[in-house]
């Protein structure tokens, strides 16, 4: 069953409060800046989101309208009851109920309005539909007012009720109006009801503690009863009613001796006798009231007849009076008793008790000293209780050989024990932590394991094999490995990043690097293999003979007409490898195509690497006009 | 029965002596022990040891270490120990020795088979190297070869140069070698004759006093 707390619930503010509530925290708690030139997206978002914290506020806060006011199919039927007596079942569940709706509307209308708002192309559009949404949901909530202003009052009415536990002991009081069930109260109990001479002054249960027998006790006092049918009761007596239909608990039903109420005797006694039926179960005491007015012994025969047969079918009658107090305590006792009674009964007609839980013994545990003693007493010798001799007496007895033994009182199996050292720590290990009963064993299953794994070969270490050829292999690859490496370290060295990076052919290779290099790989080369390789040799072939005569003559021509020091043997660099006309023409668009995505995006080039000035002087020099001269 | 007691530091699994480390007990009291300020850094700047590779718990983790086995069960921590018997401790203590042989036995085999894996790998490579790659340090068509693939042997006299260099080596020890004991040799006969002297001085000196 949930714990309601019935003065724990959240206050249920008015519809216009409500919306008030929520959409002022919605301005406080969402962003507010926004303007039109934003991306959209974040147009939509900032309006959606708006949206949706206005529809999750009105949910939280309904949901938590809905869960804790409490549901009658969870409450005692005693708190159900009244609860319908007090406020109409129908009306309450219908009350909940539309808050329930309300609820998923609200969030219906969020749902929509951010599918809607994902559509919203401008600020205007997305801000329309925000208000439009928040519109529609506070519409919603207005429409709830009165749902809301009922259930406030429920909440106010339910705070204040007497918190009674329908499960403890307690008396109810009940009778006509105004037989003196308030002052009863009053009396009994540290309450303070009102009382006053008009009928109906108590018009709702109140609850009073008091205690007998060390334990507490509830008083409840209800508003008076009239006498007719059941139908016919109004709001107030069915309070009365329900208290008596659902709390086991004694009944002191109150007659007003004197008539003072109202009544006459025989009209309570028949009020009695038509709510008879309530009292079935419970232990029930007639308290015969206003005994210092009129004495039960003056009544008139009538009424004194219908007294004598009430007390003939077993319901006590008692004198008492409230204003002189006598009998009040003997009323007390008598219901109080009477219920102690009836529980105690119900409780041991439930469990079993004092009946054996199995048929192992468990006898009382007495130690062997004290049976032996009991023992020889019985006999008639009396053992004298020898009193231990203290360590300090030792001590001074012994003097200066006296050694502190904390061993020596120690339950061994041998004495000899007493004095070993105890091994703790061994290598590392801690030995108290081997300490087995059945280390044996285990050590036994170990060491087969360990047998059969040996057999088994597990412990044989694969030896490669350390053939011929495995170590040929072996070392060839260590060879091979070295021959990687230093040529990683070249292509490395080549790749440096100071300077610029020579292409290969850049570099010279000789003739002889050549022979060197074919040798390293096992192959003897003499000079006639690396013959053709000089340059010495032309490069420039051409295929035309005639061309070529002319062409070496055109040479001839030129080189006679340019400085010495230019070698014959290196032709220009825009003929070597130059066949012919046609190529030596591609040749030199090629080398005119490979610049131009350069020069136009004006990049910087292999020519422009240098800084001729590192510092130029106007840049690091000189001060400011205006401002600091921090950095440069 | 419980005076001392080898911890193990909740970094790195390892021992922690007498007198040795810190325990750190936090609010919900748990004790957490480090036997070195490494380890107590480690932790309060919230490494994870299961992440730290040269601790225990990594290695056990990862299955570099033998992490489950019947030897390493006898090791366990009890809540009770029963009472002193001489007996029953002797055995458990010559007990304890052959589990702790096996269990190393049993935690090296474990890592060498683990490595064992590498050194066939290698053993393949190097295979396969020879096979694809042996133009780097060979021609096809070569004539002073060092490794016949027909044959798969290292030709006759192939290193020549690096057994020269290794005698060469060889050679250059067994000479120092030599000198040193031709050295010490002298040193001592060097000796030898300075003590006689000296005593044939004392004699004469005496001798003439």
């Amino acid at each position: 069953m949930v714990q309601y707390n019935f003065k724990q619930i959240t206050v249920v503010p008015t519809a216009k409060d409500f919306v008030d509530i929520v959409l002022s925290k919605t301005q406080r708690k969402t962003p507010t800046v926004i303007h039109r030139h934003y991306q959209i997206s974040r147009i939509r978002q900032f309006y959606t989101r708006k949206v949706k914290f206005t529809q999750q506020t009105f949910y939280d806060k309904l949901t938590a309208i809905v869960t804790e006011f409490p549901r009658l199919e969870e409450l005692h039927p005693f708190y159900a009851d009244l609860i319908n007596a007090l406020y109409d079942r129908d009306h309450y569940k219908l009350a909940l109920g539309q808050i329930n709706t309300a609820r998923h509307l609200v969030a219906r209308v969020g749902q929509d309005y951010s599918r809607l708002l994902k559509y919203g192309d401008s600020l205007y559009r997305c801000k329309q539909l925000k208000r439009a949404a928040l519109g529609r949901m506070a519409t919603i909530m207005r429409g709830q007012s009165s749902t809301l202003a009922y259930l406030e009052q429920v909440r106010q009415h339910l705070s204040r009720l007497p918190s009674i536990n329908p499960t403890g002991r307690s008396l109810i009081l009940c009778g006509f109006p105004n037989v003196g069930k308030s002052s009863f109260l009053n009396k009994m109990t540290r309450a303070d009801v009102e009382v006053q001479p008009y009928p109906f002054t108590t018009r709702s249960l109140y609850v009073g503690h008091m205690d007998h027998e060390y334990l507490r006790w509830q008083v409840i006092d209800t508003p008076g009863i009239l006498d007719h049918p059941l139908e016919d009761r109004n709001n107030i007596e069915m309070l009365a009613i329900t208290a008596l239909a659902h709390l086991r608990a004694a009944v002191l039903f109150f007659l007003d001796l004197s008539g003072q109420c109202g009544y006459t005797v025989p009209q309570q006694v028949h009020l009695f006798n038509s709510i008879r039926p309530l009292f079935a179960n419970k232990p029930l005491v007639v308290c015969a009231n206003k005994a210092d007015v009129l004495k039960i012994a003056e009544l008139d025969e009538e009424s004194r007849a219908l007294l004598d047969g009430l007390q003939s079918e077993g319901v006590p009658v008692m004198e008492m009076s409230n204003l002189t107090e006598e009998g009040l305590i003997r009323v007390k006792n008598e219901a109080c008793d009477l219920l102690l009674k009836q529980r105690v009964e119900a409780k041991l007609a439930g469990k079993k008790i004092g009946e054996p839980r199995d048929d192992k013994p468990r006898p009382p545990m007495i130690p062997e000293a004290v049976t032996r003693k009991r023992q020889l007493a019985a006999q008639g010798i009396e053992v004298e209780k020898k009193p231990r001799k203290l360590e300090r007496e030792i001590e001074l007895e012994m003097g200066h050989d006296y050694v502190l033994d904390l061993q020596k009182n120690w339950l061994l199996e041998k004495e000899e024990w007493k004095q070993d050292a105890i091994p703790e720590i061994w290598e590392g290990h801690n030995i108290q932590d081997f300490i087995d009963p059945d280390i044996l064993e285990r050590l036994r299953q170990l060491e087969r394991e360990e047998d059969a794994r040996a057999g088994a070969g597990y412990y044989d270490i694969d030896q490669p094999e350390s053939d011929d050829e495995m170590q040929a292999i072996r070392h060839t690859a260590r060879l091979i490995r070295e021959k990687k490496a230093l040529r990683k370290l070249e292509s490395r060295e080549r790749k440096g990043v100071k300077g610029a990076k020579m292409p290969r052919t850049g570099k010279k290779m000789s003739t002889d690097d050549v022979e060197e290099g074919m040798e390293e790989l096992g192959v003897d080369v003499d000079a006639d293999a690396t013959a053709h390789m000089s340059a010495g040799r032309s490069r420039s072939r051409l295929r035309d003979r005639s061309a070529q005569r002319r062409r070496d003559a055109d040479v001839a021509a030129d080189e006679e007409r340019r400085s010495r020091s230019r070698s014959r043997s290196r032709p220009p660099r825009s003929e070597s490898g130059v066949r012919d006309a046609a190529m030596a023409g591609k040749a030199r668009l090629m080398a005119k195509q490979s610049q131009r995505k350069n020069n136009q995006l004006a990049r910087k080039g292999e020519a422009d690497r240098h800084v001729f000035i590192a510092k130029p002087k106007h840049l690091f020099s000189g001060k400011r006009g205006i401002g600091k001269t921090d950095r440069r | 029965r419980l005076a001392m007691r080898l911890q193990k530091c909740w970094f790195c699994s390892s021992n922690i002596y007498p007198g040795h480390g810190i325990c750190f007990v936090r609010n919900d009291s748990t004790e957490f022990r480090f036997c070195r300020s490494k380890c107590h850094k480690a932790f309060k700047k919230k490494r994870n040891p299961r992440k730290t590779r040269w601790t225990k718990a990594y290695r056990m983790a990862r299955n570099k270490d033998l992490s489950q086995d019947l030897s390493l069960t006898f090791e366990a921590r009890r809540s009770t120990l029963p009472k002193y018997n001489r007996e029953a401790l002797t055995q458990t203590v010559e007990a304890m020795r052959k589990i702790v042989q096996v269990r190393q036995k049993r935690q090296a085999s474990h890592i060498l088979k683990r490595l064992a894996k590498g050194t066939e790998m290698r053993r393949l490579a190097d295979v396969r190297s020879v096979e694809q790659e042996l133009h780097l340090v060979q021609a096809p068509h070569a004539t002073r070869k060092i490794y016949d693939p027909d044959t798969k042997r290292l030709v006759a006299g192939a290193d020549a140069a690096a057994a020269a260099a290794k005698q060469q080596r060889l050679d250059k020890r067994a000479t120092a070698k030599a000198a040193a004991e031709a050295r010490a040799k002298r040193a001592k006969l060097r000796a030898k004759t300075n003590a006689a002297l000296t005593l044939d001085a004392e004699a004469m000196e005496t001798e003439d006093a």
